[in-house]
């Protein structure tokens, strides 16, 4: 184990409190906003929805793609992962009622002064406000389905380990993942894109999942650390998921900025004013800072700092590393957001606000995580990879066939039955 | 968190999950070895000639093509105002994407781990080779004046040119040549342990000298193999993002314009994984024909067409993605020439290219859904068949119909190719199969260490390990 990773376990009892203290300064402060200023408190509060919402979506996403790829060494990290997809209904639903609700705030298509408009005729009847409502609850109505039938399957594996659930998950993977790009898709354009109604990019969902599922690694990693130290899931567990999880993260780094780049250098070489006015209004004032600091802190700094093979087993590098991601992708959603009620610059006085939108969700979301997450076992137990996640199962010696040499022999957590005995 | 740690317990797996074995029928190191260097020894067989010579007609065919073409110009090809791309930069770019699933099966496939690779990745990676040097002469004719095609390279010239690097097409020359050397070192290094075991294997003093030159003098040892292995995981690590970046630099030549239909931002990944869906297409025709023919069904498994049934499939559902979101957002946008440009790519004089295109990219991959398709070798080979045949109406698609109906409604025409646009493409066919049977004629096509390395025995610590496998099962050829 790396000197650089502490193994004893934590105690998390003085944090009890922590999500039920969030909500309510989250709450304090978002009434107060509310009535300061309803329309930044709108924009506040659908910058923390699409915050909370990427990572809904990314768990839903790595718990699909678990199942479609047959792995095993995501077994440790699934349970967890379908509690958070399991919040898109009924949480996620619950706080867009407030984005429901003031969505005439929000969205300036919505406006009668705009709905003469080209660009909200030719959209029609999507953008209409009746279609608002209904592709939205067909989005959730999707996500409920899946979150909820992926975690009820894979609790019934807990009974038995028969193959039959891990049919079932794969057969809800299947039609899921192809659901899940069309809604993910659909929602980012209505409930983001459309913000700036005129605008348009075929790329604009891709850029959306590809932040999402960093940011999502980014907390997976940390939470695996979190119930490792927690001796929740540590006999499940081995250091690959670490390394698999680090390696993960780093290609999405550069998935992200292959996406935005790609975007981004394409519109400027078309240089077509109905596609250029978008990153022309993220240019000026302070926000051309902003981007710099996507283009250094979303990009170089997580690439360069995961570069390395041996560091995705550093937790004092890791941790920082995967907090930095939960801030550069609320700064990326903000690049996409804020510029519509602030296009002079960033809204640094109204930050306080932004925070007691997080806050809010933030412990909201915990509570009912760690409800459901006490309520069942902390791994899938009887999973039938649980073997190779735990790393007993090791068919393939040599690098080059891509397996790891002694994987077994230097098993931290091994369960009894399998630890090495002492020289 | 109260709940209590789990106690320690291994599930047994069931047995429709457990995972079926790499290398079928417990074969040895020994029977590996045998099968699959001894396709390059001995006589060639009848098969053999039945494709070489036709295939060496076409190569003849190409080189008369290009000879005619250089000599008079490229107005011997059916480009005209305003299709001045068609066919060239068609097959240029359906060449190269079938070359990207050798570079994924070696390099990225290495990366994420996917150990079943080891018994494809050597003809895919030939495959690319040779699928880069189809597309490579593209290019080179259709700048018109071919003797001055060093132009394109910054090197001090007569009349002191310097590329225009603002270009996408010079783009494309660095990408696709860097493309082409990393992938030639890739595969020539992977096979320098085989052709140690063909020199050490050879009987003939010829054999013995020309497989020992290029092994390098491998003799297996530790140290030869460690740094193999770390030579290996670099190359592997280079040309991941080199793959990423050539399709991408392809799909830059299209979208950089403001033409509708070219200028979209999801090009290039849309690109990229349609470049490896044509690519898996093009493995898999070439493989299940081999493996029947060759007896390699212990090592070309079922487990294997499976998994790349499932690329195929994978890869096929994002390019559906793609050409949903550009018809999607030609109609968000608003934009009447996009919505024209869609609309005539469905219902205009081109709809017989379109309608191919999406029935065999988008809607025939949806079968691999279902197991009985994945297990059945037939219905794989016409699947994989119509992949490449989708992919290349694909190309036809965005190009010609790109072109043929510009801003100005009195220069719109109709494009038709002409026997020598034909000649050329029939002629790369040749190229490419004339390289590809000579190499499966003189060079393991299967990598004989990886396969090795994914046995059983392989594994010291394996119940079935070391050498009692290969006493226990019988070498029945």
């Amino acid at each position: 184990m790396n000197p650089a990773n502490p193994t004893d376990r934590f105690d998390i009892s003085r944090w009890r409190k922590l999500p039920l203290q969030l909500m309510v300064i989250g709450a304090v402060l978002c009434i107060i906003g509310g009535l300061v200023d309803a329309k930044e408190f709108a924009y506040s509060w659908l910058l923390a929805f699409m915050f909370f919402l990427s990572l809904c979506l990314g768990s839903l996403f790595l718990v699909m793609i678990h199942h479609l790829f047959d792995a095993g060494w995501t077994v440790p990290i699934r349970r967890f992962s379908e509690h958070i997809a399991a919040m898109l209904f009924p949480w996620m639903a619950l706080l867009f009622i407030p984005i429901a609700v003031m969505a005439k705030t929000i969205y300036p298509w919505m406006n009668p002064e705009h709905q003469h408009e080209h660009a909200v005729i030719a959209k029609q009847p999507l953008f209409s406000v009746p279609m608002f409502y209904i592709v939205s609850a067909f989005c959730f109505l999707i996500w409920w389905l899946l979150s909820n039938r992926l975690r009820h399957w894979s609790l019934e594996q807990d009974k038995t380990g028969a193959a039959g659930p891990t049919f079932r998950m794969r057969y809800y993977s299947g039609a899921g993942i192809v659901l899940f790009a069309l809604t993910g898709t659909i929602a980012v354009v209505l409930w983001q894109k459309s913000l700036e109604y005129h605008w348009f990019s075929t790329m604009y969902g891709v850029y959306y999942f590809g932040g999402s599922v960093w940011f999502t690694l980014a907390t997976a990693y940390l939470i695996t650390v979190v119930l490792d130290r927690l001796g929740l899931i540590s006999d499940a567990l081995h250091e690959h998921q670490y390394y698999f999880l680090g390696s993960l993260m780093f290609a999405f780094t550069v998935f992200y900025a292959y996406i935005h780049f790609a975007q981004y250098f394409i519109i400027w070489n078309g240089n077509m004013p109905e596609e250029t006015y978008w990153y022309v209004l993220r240019e000026r004032g302070t926000w051309w800072y902003v981007g710099m600091v996507i283009i250094f802190g979303h990009f170089f700094i997580p690439f360069l700092g995961l570069l390395r093979i041996d560091v995705k087993h550093i937790f004092t590098w890791m941790i920082p590393l995967c907090v930095w991601a939960w801030l550069m992708h609320w700064i990326d959603l903000s690049f996409n957001i804020m510029p519509i009620p602030h296009p002079q610059g960033f809204p640094f006085l109204s930050l306080w606000l932004h925070f007691g939108c997080w806050a809010f969700m933030v412990g909201l979301l915990s509570a009912v995580f760690l409800r459901n997450y006490n309520s069942h076992p902390p791994y899938p137990i009887k999973d039938p990879r649980l073997v190779e996640a735990m790393g007993l199962y090791h068919p393939v010696p040599t690098q080059i066939s891509g397996g790891e040499l002694g994987e077994a022999d230097d098993l931290r957590d091994a369960p009894p039955q399998f630890r090495q005995p002492a020289p | 968190m109260t709940t209590a740690p789990m106690p320690a317990t291994v599930p047994q797996t069931p047995a429709e999950l457990e995972r079926p074995l790499l290398v079928a029928n417990l074969r040895s190191f020994g029977w590996i070895s045998n099968r699959v260097a001894s396709l390059s020894e001995g006589p060639a067989p009848l098969w053999w000639w039945i494709l070489f010579v036709p295939s060496f007609l076409a190569l003849c065919l190409l080189g008369f093509c290009v000879s005619y073409q250089i000599s008079t110009g490229v107005g011997v090809w059916g480009n005209r105002h305003p299709v001045m791309w068609a066919w060239d930069i068609v097959n240029f770019v359906w060449w190269i994407g079938i070359g990207h699933a050798g570079t994924l099966i070696s390099a990225i496939l290495f990366l994420l781990r996917q150990r079943w690779r080891t018994a494809v990745n050597r003809a895919a990676e030939a495959m690319t080779i040779f699928a880069v040097m189809c597309a490579g002469i593209y290019p080179a004719l259709h700048v018109g004046r071919t003797w001055y095609d060093y132009w394109l390279f910054p090197i001090p010239n007569s009349n002191s040119l310097w590329p225009q690097f603002r270009s996408p097409l010079m783009w494309d020359v660095f990408a696709v040549s860097t493309y082409f050397t990393v992938s030639v070192l890739f595969w020539y290094m992977g096979l320098v342990p085989d052709l140690a075991v063909m020199r050490d294997r050879a009987r003939t003093r010829a054999r013995q000298f020309l497989y020992g030159i290029f092994a390098l003098g491998w003799t297996g040892s530790n140290r030869h193999w460690s740094n193999y292995e770390k030579a290996y995981l670099i190359l592997a690590g280079l040309s991941t993002p080199l793959v990423l970046s050539v399709h991408s630099i392809v799909s830059l030549d299209f979208s950089v314009s403001q033409l509708p239909g070219w200028h979209t931002t999801i090009f290039p990944p849309y690109f990229v994984a349609g470049a490896v869906f044509s690519g898996f297409g093009m493995v898999l025709s070439l493989l299940i024909p081999l493996r029947k023919i060759w007896k390699l069904e212990d090592i070309i498994t079922m487990r294997h067409i499976d998994v790349m049934c499932k690329v195929t499939l994978a890869t096929g559902s994002i390019v559906g993605y793609a050409y949903s979101m550009e018809f999607f957002i030609a109609w968000y946008s608003g934009n009447p020439n996009e919505g024209f440009h869609f609309l005539n790519r469905a219902l205009g004089p081109y709809q017989w290219a379109w309608i191919p295109m999406v029935t065999c990219n988008v809607l025939v991959p949806q079968l691999f859904w279902i197991k009985w398709f994945r297990k059945n070798l037939v219905a794989v080979f016409i699947i994989s068949i119509l992949v490449n045949v989708g992919m290349w109406f694909e190309r036809f698609v965005i190009i010609v119909i790109g072109l043929h109906r510009d801003f100005l409604t009195s220069s719109w025409a109709y494009y038709k190719p002409t026997p020598i646009d034909i000649g050329t493409y029939v002629g790369t066919f040749g190229l490419f199969f004339t390289c590809f049977l000579l190499f499966i004629r003189f060079l393991p096509m299967i990598a004989i260490s990886e396969v090795k390395g994914v046995t059983p025995q392989s594994d010291p610590h394996h119940p079935l390990g070391g050498a009692k496998v290969a006493e226990s099962v019988p070498d029945e050829d």
